[in-house]
């Protein structure tokens, strides 16, 4: 079920919103949530509700190990590595098992071997790297004691399952809205509302207007990639960077705001990320929510910037490399994972020249580094990526685009919001007649879309 | 990215700017407030409607004050028979100014072209497949394409083709259309698409007879320009947001509704060899029609889903029944393999070229159908591939058109392989 879905919008949210509110206890509202969640991904596939239900046992029993066994170093050993071993066998078997033994047979093919290994067919789940990320997050935070595993079943069931953040994301942590499950269903629900509708609603905006209207004209050129003009592969490079990003942050407002919704503060994923004025920034603002992960348990983990300058190196470029690979099991994935390593590495290492460099030309160069990056990220594979690369340094002849005069409105709107202008985050609503107004211009916009005959699916559901 | 945990602090955001705004009891503070939610109402109608039109204009160049309501209003009924309104707009569909979906075209057939017609119903017209993929666009860039390999041998030679399908068009209202309005377009080509099942309705189909009145009398009232686009719009969801299994009990209750309407030998539970055979004359009667405009009949076998293959699918084929209720799913599964092979023994009996395209979809992937019998775009696809191999071939066979005057021209194209026939 997509949020940008008549069914979603008119059916599923209306009616867990107002059976959330109208239950009275923490557990029937723990239970609901946990329904709905179920209810939400099954709507895909109900068969891979079980596999969610065994990753929420698996973690959830971790969990109960650790209180059980606090002062038993040993056995809390077996607690972290045990559920993380099963979850991330989990994760290897659906999302990596094709592309390794596809790796396999590339690697023998190119030393002459002509070895059979076979094609599985597998379905990847949707969301499985997320829900994967918050219960691997809430097994190392229970080991470090950052947070105190739940003995509550339903609660933690809730958390992993909660449908706002299932599918695409934020990696919310468990210490992040520990607070706001153990208090569920006491705030002042007219309170939230106004700001939860108001980030839903930019959320919409963000994906029906400006994502997918970027969309419109970035897929179908991209599908004849070979055909592009120099001007055209920058046009649809430049689109897709900005789909990518209104799409995703896009997903991340619905989020947040449907959080809000059920008295849930779901942490911010995106800040304006193309503001960025290096590497480090960019990562520090972009899918945030993933980037601190990455930092906390793997990052630091592996010695951070503690062992020198050259492991540090090291460390942030094996970091961004399983970034990569997190994305999607393709080597163009690999490849965009380390070519951003390599940029925070040079930029680690250069960061004094660079950072004398005017904001004017820091911003629009870190954007441009950015959207090479895009390239690889976009890609099916190597030779689709390498024309592209080809043909945008190369003065090529061919097509541009369809409707340009569209494309640049469009291109100029989103650059502008994602550039200048404020995220949703930096937006003050207030319950005025104004903005109401104006909320509901974008809301019937929006809905014009979603049943014309644009409802497409979010990019990160593939991760 | 460094170790520092302050570059990715997460904070919650603040809570304590909210403002809380309670609500008044007294009288004008409540008028005030159903004042305001009438006006955002007002407000979110007007937006929902403009978005609508506006889309469908930068989409599909559709005037925002365009007078088609609905897919229905894209036929019209008039001296020439029931045809594609000229000039039509509505969602993705456009035709052009003879009624024809796809780009304007003049009336004369312009030098070097080869015009080529293609005649049918729903599957010809196109529902599903994304603009400009529907078989005959997508049969217009194949057949350049081949075209353009032959350009040594035969010269520079253009294909134009024109779809003149429209949905639910029976065979005699395609024939009557060939002969008053396909004629004078002066076509190299006619492909003929029709749709077997019609032949399992009620009553046999009959050609839709012109009407008396002129043109003008088929206008659409001008009203219609500010009629609610969100309408349909609104429409299309219900139906799809409904659940398959709820949308299949749905259809067996109406199939059960019409069937309890009527005696019970109504039904067909076989093929009805009558009907068949009315089929048979009429495509008979169409293959001569289009002989009679000086075109090369080309008839394409019609595909469906279920034709040899292991696809099951009772909702899909329930969507089939629910047209022609008067038979079993099965029934027109077989009515269709049937139609088949009377199709093919036509075309041999006539001379007419043939595009098996049945068992050739039936041998491909699975995506080529929307649903019983719509194509998608790759179905769309391959229906091309299949029937520009044909007529290809076909020209190399004919010696009285100008494109093959050349011998060597007709031996290239008559080598040009022919996977349908």
């Amino acid at each position: 079920m997509l949020f940008n879905s008549v069914i979603f919008l008119f059916a599923f949210l209306p009616v867990t919103y107002v059976v959330f509110w109208t239950l009275r206890s923490a557990n029937s509202r723990y239970l609901w949530l946990t329904v709905t969640g179920y209810v939400f991904y099954g709507y895909w596939n109900w068969r891979f509700c079980f596999l969610m239900a065994f990753s929420t046992l698996v973690s959830y029993s971790a969990g109960l190990g650790f209180l059980r066994w606090d002062d038993d170093p040993r056995l809390r050993k077996l607690c972290l590595w045990l559920p993380i071993v099963v979850d991330l066998s989990l994760l290897g078997f659906f999302k990596y098992a094709n592309f390794a033994m596809g790796t396999v047979r590339g690697f023998a093919q190119w030393f002459g071997t002509d070895v059979n290994v076979p094609h599985l067919s597998i379905i990847l789940p949707i969301g499985i790297s997320f829900y994967t990320f918050h219960t691997i997050s809430y097994i190392v935070d229970s080991y470090r004691r950052v947070i105190r595993p739940t003995r509550n079943f339903f609660e933690f069931a809730a958390y992993v399952s909660l449908f706002s953040q299932l599918i695409a994301g934020p990696i919310v942590r468990f210490r992040q809205i520990e607070e706001d499950l153990a208090r569920i269903g006491t705030h002042d629900r007219h309170r939230w509302l106004w700001r939860g509708v108001s980030f839903f609603i930019v959320g919409l905006v963000e994906k029906v207007i400006i994502a997918d209207t970027l969309a419109a004209f970035v897929d179908p050129a991209l599908a004849n990639y070979a055909t592009l003009s120099t001007l055209g592969a920058w046009l649809v490079m430049l689109g897709y960077s900005f789909q990518i990003y209104f799409d995703f942050s896009g997903y991340s407002s619905m989020a947040v705001g449907l959080g809000y919704l059920f008295g849930l503060r779901i942490p911010q994923n995106f800040n304006s990320p193309y503001k960025a004025l290096d590497p480090s920034d960019f990562w520090r603002r972009w899918h945030i929510s993933l980037s601190s992960c990455l930092r906390d348990y793997v990052y630091i983990p592996l010695g951070g910037n503690r062992r020198g300058d050259i492991r540090a190196y090291y460390n942030l470029i094996v970091t961004m490399l399983i970034g990569g690979l997190w994305h999607g099991a393709n080597w163009t994935f690999v490849v965009w994972g380390a070519y951003h390593g390599l940029l925070l590495a040079v930029h680690r290492r250069f960061a004094v020249q660079w950072d004398s460099l005017p904001r004017v030309l820091k911003q629009p160069l870190m954007f441009l580094l950015v959207l090479l990056g895009w390239v690889f990220f976009r890609s099916a594979d190597f030779t689709m990526a390498v024309s592209i690369l080809h043909t945008m340094f190369t003065p090529t002849l061919g097509g541009i685009v369809a409707q340009p005069q569209f494309v640049v409105v469009a291109l100029s709107i989103a650059a502008w919001w994602s550039m200048i202008g404020p995220n949703v985050f930096e937006m003050r609503p207030a319950f005025t007649f104004r903005q109401r107004a104006i909320a509901t211009v974008a809301f019937a916009v929006s809905l014009a879309l979603i049943m014309g005959t644009r409802n497409s699916p979010f990019l990160y559901f593939q991760f | 990215m460094t170790a520092s945990p302050k570059l990715f602090e997460i904070a919650p955001a603040p809570l304590t700017t909210l403002r809380v705004e309670t609500l008044s009891t007294q009288p004008r503070r409540k008028t005030r407030l159903v004042g305001e939610v009438l006006a955002l109402a007002i407000l979110f109608a007007f937006s929902f409607e403009a978005a609508c039109r506006v889309e469908d204009w930068v989409q599909f160049r559709t005037p925002i004050f365009a007078l088609e309501r609905s897919q229905l209003d894209l036929l019209v009924r008039d001296t020439l028979g029931m045809h594609g309104r000229p000039g039509g707009r509505f969602q993705k569909w456009s035709l052009n100014a003879f009624g024809m979906r796809g780009p304007d075209v003049s009336l004369v057939k312009p030098p070097h072209v080869l015009r080529v017609v293609t005649a049918g119903a729903s599957e010809t017209f196109g529902l599903y497949e994304s603009p400009g993929n529907e078989y005959p666009r997508q049969l217009e860039d194949t057949l350049n394409a081949r075209l353009a390999d032959h350009r040594v041998a035969c010269g520079e030679w253009h294909a134009q083709v024109l779809n003149a399908a429209m949905p639910g068009m029976s065979l005699p209202t395609i024939d009557q259309d060939i002969r008053l309005r396909v004629r004078p377009l002066n076509p190299d080509f006619v492909v003929l698409y029709a749709t077997p099942a019609g032949y399992l309705d009620d009553a046999v189909p009959v050609a839709a007879r012109p009407a008396s009145a002129a043109r003008d009398g088929s206008r659409l009232p001008r009203s219609n320009a500010v009629f609610p686009r969100v309408a349909d719009r609104i429409r299309t969801q219900l139906k799809t947001i409904l659940p398959t299994a709820l949308q299949d009990r749905i259809r067996r209750r109406e199939i059960s509704v019409t069937l309890a309407r009527h005696p019970r030998d109504w039904r067909f539970d076989a093929v009805p060899l009558e009907r068949l055979k009315t089929f048979e004359a009429d495509l008979r009667q169409a293959v001569g029609s289009i002989r009679s405009t000086g075109a090369i009949p080309v008839l394409m076998t019609h595909a469906n889903r279920f034709v040899g293959s292991a696809d099951s699918d009772m909702a899909t084929l329930r969507m089939w029944e629910k047209f022609y209720p008067r038979a079993s799913g099965r029934t027109i599964v077989a009515f269709d393999s049937a139609a088949r092979l009377t199709t093919v023994a036509v075309a041999r009996d006539s001379q007419a070229v043939l595009v098996d395209l049945a068992p050739t979809l039936a041998r491909s992937h699975e995506g080529v159908f929307a649903d019983y019998a719509h194509f998608t775009d790759l179905g769309a696809a391959l229906a091309a591939g299949t029937a520009s191999s044909s007529i290809i071939a076909a020209s190399g066979e004919q010696s009285g058109h100008p494109w093959t005057t050349s011998a060597l021209c007709r031996k290239q194209l008559v080598s040009t392989p022919t996977p349908a026939r």
